[in-house]
């Protein structure tokens, strides 16, 4: 046993890996790395680009407003999430599975839903807007920074809310009966002992809140008005054909997965000096309140997850109702689905068909890199892990550019075709696929493996017989996470598509902007409907469990 | 049945020495147990024996044949665990059945052998059933009959009882003895549990820091620990460091005139006496005399503990037996307490090896 390195199946996925890490994100991320230091018109290798991103102040406006767009979407959604958590948490509130289901339900709804849902009711031809103004009651259209940060708290608040509420309900109660005991009153407990305690999870929340508003790129586009944000930015000086300017995207590219480095780094900071696992010898048990407080209480709770399922229940009445091309008629009908069905049905099969064949790809390299992640302790796997987090961190804006830039020129030629966007899908959910496989991994112990080779299984067949099985529960909610993301995927299938390998999100988008909302709902709606299902399926699977969401 | 040989084994961590030139013989049917405190390095050499670490050197023999590069699934040895290691999402009897099936077993013979070996374990009646249905104690009979079905040359049992209540783990523990020794199979036992080791074994092997410090029967480990550590670490020992010795061999302790040949010419010697050989009485041949106060006195029964602090700061522990009989000692109360030669240990103050002072 003196061999250190055995070309076992283990080491094969090592090896496989790391040869997907190094072609779906080292090369397209150099690539741009390197075009973000090139001049557009000489070819010279120049600092120009950065320059003019952190000096101009076209693009100083851009940066800040991401900032702004970023901070303001995490503070909106902790505002939201927080409350939500502790009342749900430690007081009576009568349908809090129903609460948790409907804020799921808001949150694996794609974001650029919420952002033409508000724009039908509060946009300048807004029906509850409109509404309003008749009663005399004038409210000014929603465009710009409002619009953005009230659809991203809406959007983004069930992460903080599941992860802190979870967080919650492990605290011992005897902790803060402790707390009570020594004389602290129940405000000082809350911020002396209870928030200290969820401050992994709601900084958790809040920092996957924040790198996501600023890696949206549909919400800003569609509800943003004249209000530019860094990820609108590179789109435009990408497709522009005019002002094109590729080494100026990729340095704007450059400086949001900067930024979001930052506060990945920040988070992982604040959180890593506090250990605060504590052992559960009891659960928490939510406590009554009073008439008055638990009405109040409970039109916060309600009054929170209804307004965020606002912009679905929007789009499926709006999906229903008679029109004329593009014209709203009174009373209701299956128009827009007849239209979608007659004129784009390739739309609907290629969001299927690319959808369900990365999650196949994804489950089975998830399911793999999973197991090494949790089982072969090395510096490899150590590595391999780190590089699987540049997924989260990096928008899909940036990303959809880096691929194009780096897979078109043969013999890579991949622009225009279907395969670049299910490597696309793939390598943007990976990751979860496999921290859902590695988290599962952890709580089947090694011993039950190692059993099975010492009573004669060779380590391959000890995996397929003994430990998969054991973990398809935590596979397939996984798998329909996965599945989820990737058929509500916008900003980088936008970049990559042609016509005929249009999505139904690039499409919907599409149609917002063109005005035709009866065709964006009806086709808004299928998504819904297939994202809710596999909601259903994964409480079906894993027990009821919303934080298989987050 | 086997004889495994170890010879020379070693293994480094980073940092660590997680064994240190084990050298060891487990004959053929005996039940052999790796005794030592958590980190000592019996788990490793366990899992190296089943094909789970690496070693960086020496070699494993079993009836003569090395095994070291032949990988765990084709070794042949039956493991037990102390977490069980049941597998959960199969049936009693499937789990069994698992190392037969890996065997290609025809299915007649093996439903007949899993039916005999739950029989053994007296778990006849819930082959049906799943894991999570059974106690603690059924779930490590069900791995026990799943290592013993395969009929391995080693059996090797990695603290199977340190999940167990008390009563249960008596009664198991008994129980595993009796199998052992039925079938005889050779078995390699790991244990913090002194009591346990001392109960359930043929031999045992006192480990400390990846080192073998004894190996011996229980009683030999007991009454001639070889080392401080296995002195200090089995039962309990009052220890006296660097006792200053005369030229002749005269121990520095009490009144002095207590001269050992053995021990001539040395300087120091550490000195151990176990409470249950200390006598509360003030003379006496052949014993050497300490003067001092009853420090802590505990009633426990059938026998009293008292601790003494000796005049010259040396404190002892003694064992009194029936202090119905003899009366317990109040605290404060003056006593002689007599250290009788022939029970003395002595160890080197410098290696902590025993120093045999006589026949």
């Amino acid at each position: 046993m003196t061999a250190r390195l055995r070309l076992d199946f283990w080491t094969g996925v090592l090896l496989f890996a790391f040869a997907v890490v190094a072609a779906l994100l080292a090369w397209p991320l150099s690539t741009i790395l390197a075009a973000s230091f090139v001049d557009n018109r000489t070819g010279a290798a120049t600092l120009g680009n950065y320059a003019r991103v952190l000096f101009q102040p076209f693009f100083q406006t851009a940066l800040v407003n991401s900032m702004i767009v970023g901070f303001g979407g995490m503070l909106g959604a902790m505002a939201l999430g927080v409350p939500l958590a502790v009342l749900t948490t430690r007081y009576v509130i009568r349908g809090r599975d129903f609460l948790a289901t409907l804020a799921v339900l808001a949150l694996v709804s794609p974001p650029f839903i919420g952002a033409y849902a508000w724009i039908m009711m509060l946009g300048r031809n807004g029906f509850v807007r409109l509404a309003l103004e008749d009663f005399g009651v004038p409210v000014p259209p929603i465009y710009g920074l409002f619009g953005i940060l009230l659809v991203f708290s809406l959007k983004f608040y069930p992460f903080v809310f599941l992860l802190t509420a979870s967080s919650l309900r492990t605290i011992n109660p005897a902790i803060e009966e402790a707390a009570e005991g020594l004389g602290a009153g129940a405000w000082r407990r809350f911020w002396k002992v209870t928030l200290p305690l969820v401050f992994p999870a709601v900084s958790a929340g809040a920092l996957l809140t924040f790198v996501l508003s600023i890696a949206d790129f549909g919400t800003p586009a569609i509800v943003g008005g004249r209000l530019r944000v860094l990820a609108t930015t590179a789109y435009n000086l990408f497709t522009s054909e005019m002002t094109g300017n590729p080494g100026l995207a990729s340095a704007t590219s450059m400086v949001l997965i900067v930024m979001s480095m930052i506060v990945v780094a920040l988070q992982r900071w604040a959180v890593g000096r506090r250990n605060v696992a504590g052992t559960l010898v009891r659960k928490p048990v939510p406590k009554r309140l009073g008439f008055a407080a638990s009405v109040a209480a409970h039109l916060v709770c309600y009054g929170v997850v209804l307004a965020s399922c606002l912009p679905s229940l929007v789009v499926i009445y709006t999906s229903f109702r008679k029109t004329s091309g593009p014209v709203f008629q009174p009373g209701f009908g299956l128009d827009s689905y007849e239209r979608i069905l007659r004129e784009i049905p390739h739309v609907i099969g290629n969001s299927a068909v690319y959808s369900l064949t990365s999650v196949a790809l994804i489950v089975v390299a998830g399911t793999l890199i999973g197991y090494i992640l949790a089982r072969r302790e090395s510096p490899l796997a150590g590595a391999l892990d780190g590089a699987l987090l540049v997924p989260y961190i990096v928008p899909g804006v940036v990303l959809g550019l880096a691929f194009v830039v780096t897979f078109n020129v043969k013999p890579l030629e991949l622009t225009g075709t279907a395969t670049i966007i299910v490597l696309m899908l793939f390598i943007r959910r990976l990751p979860y696929a496999v921290r859902s496989s590695a988290a599962i991994l952890k709580q089947i112990r090694g011993s039950i493996e190692e059993a099975a080779v010492s009573l004669g299984a060779a380590p391959g067949r000890a995996f397929l017989k003994i430990t998969l099985p054991l973990m398809v529960p935590g596979v397939v909610a996984g798998a329909l996470m996965s599945f989820i993301t990737a058929i509500n995927e916008l900003s980088s299938s936008l970049i990559l598509y042609v016509g005929r390998t249009m999505t139904m999100p690039v499409r919907i988008y599409l149609s917002v902007l063109d005005g035709e909302f009866g065709t964006a709902a009806a086709l808004s709606t299928i998504l819904l409907v297939a994202s809710g299902l596999a909601v259903y399926a994964v409480f079906w699977v894993s027990g009821r469990n919303e934080n298989a969401f987050v | 049945m086997a004889r495994v040989d170890l010879q020379h084994i070693s293994k480094s961590y980073p940092g660590v020495k997680a064994l240190d030139d084990v050298d060891l013989v487990v004959e053929s049917g005996e039940f052999f147990t790796l005794l030592g405190p958590s980190g000592c390095g019996k788990t490793t050499l366990l899992r190296t024996v089943a094909g789970f670490h690496a070693h960086d050197s020496g070699q494993i023999l079993v009836d003569g044949a090395r095994i070291d590069h032949v990988p765990a699934h084709r070794r042949n040895i039956g493991m037990v665990y102390q977490d069980y290691a049941i597998f959960p999402h199969m049936t009693v009897a499937d789990n069994v059945a698992f190392g037969l099936v890996m065997r290609g077993r025809p299915r007649s013979e093996i439903a007949e052998r899993v039916a005999r070996v739950l029989d053994l374990v007296q778990l006849g009646g819930h082959a049906k059933r799943m894991p999570h249905e059974l106690s603690g104690g059924q779930q490590q009979r069900v791995a026990l009959a799943r290592a013993m079905v395969i009929n391995p040359q080693i059996l090797l049992m990695d603290e199977p009882l340190s999940n167990l209540d008390a009563k249960l783990r008596v009664e198991l523990r008994e129980e595993i003895r009796d199998l052992q020794r039925s079938l005889g199979i050779t078995t390699i036992y790991v244990t913090h549990d002194q009591e346990e080791a001392l109960v359930i074994s043929d031999r045992i092997c006192v480990m400390h820091q990846g080192r073998v410090h004894q190996v011996g029967n229980p009683s030999a480990i007991y009454t001639r620990p070889g080392t401080v550590f296995v002195a200090s670490f089995i039962g309990a020992m009052n220890l006296v460091p660097d006792v200053p010795m005369g030229a002749g061999g005269e121990i520095g302790l009490g009144g002095g005139g207590q001269r050992i040949a053995a021990l001539a010419g040395r300087a120091r010697v550490t000195l151990a006496i176990r409470p249950e050989d200390v006598a509360l009485r003030a003379g006496g041949d052949g014993a050497i005399v300490l003067n001092g106060a009853v420090d802590k006195a505990t009633y426990a029964g059938r026998e009293a503990l008292y601790r003494i602090a000796c005049d010259g700061g040396v404190k002892v522990l003694a064992n009194v037996y029936r202090p119905d009989l003899a009366g317990m000692e109040g605290v404060g109360a003056r006593v002689s307490v007599a250290l009788p030669i022939s029970r003395l240990h002595f160890f080197d103050p410098a290696d902590g090896g025993r120093i045999e002072a006589g026949p």
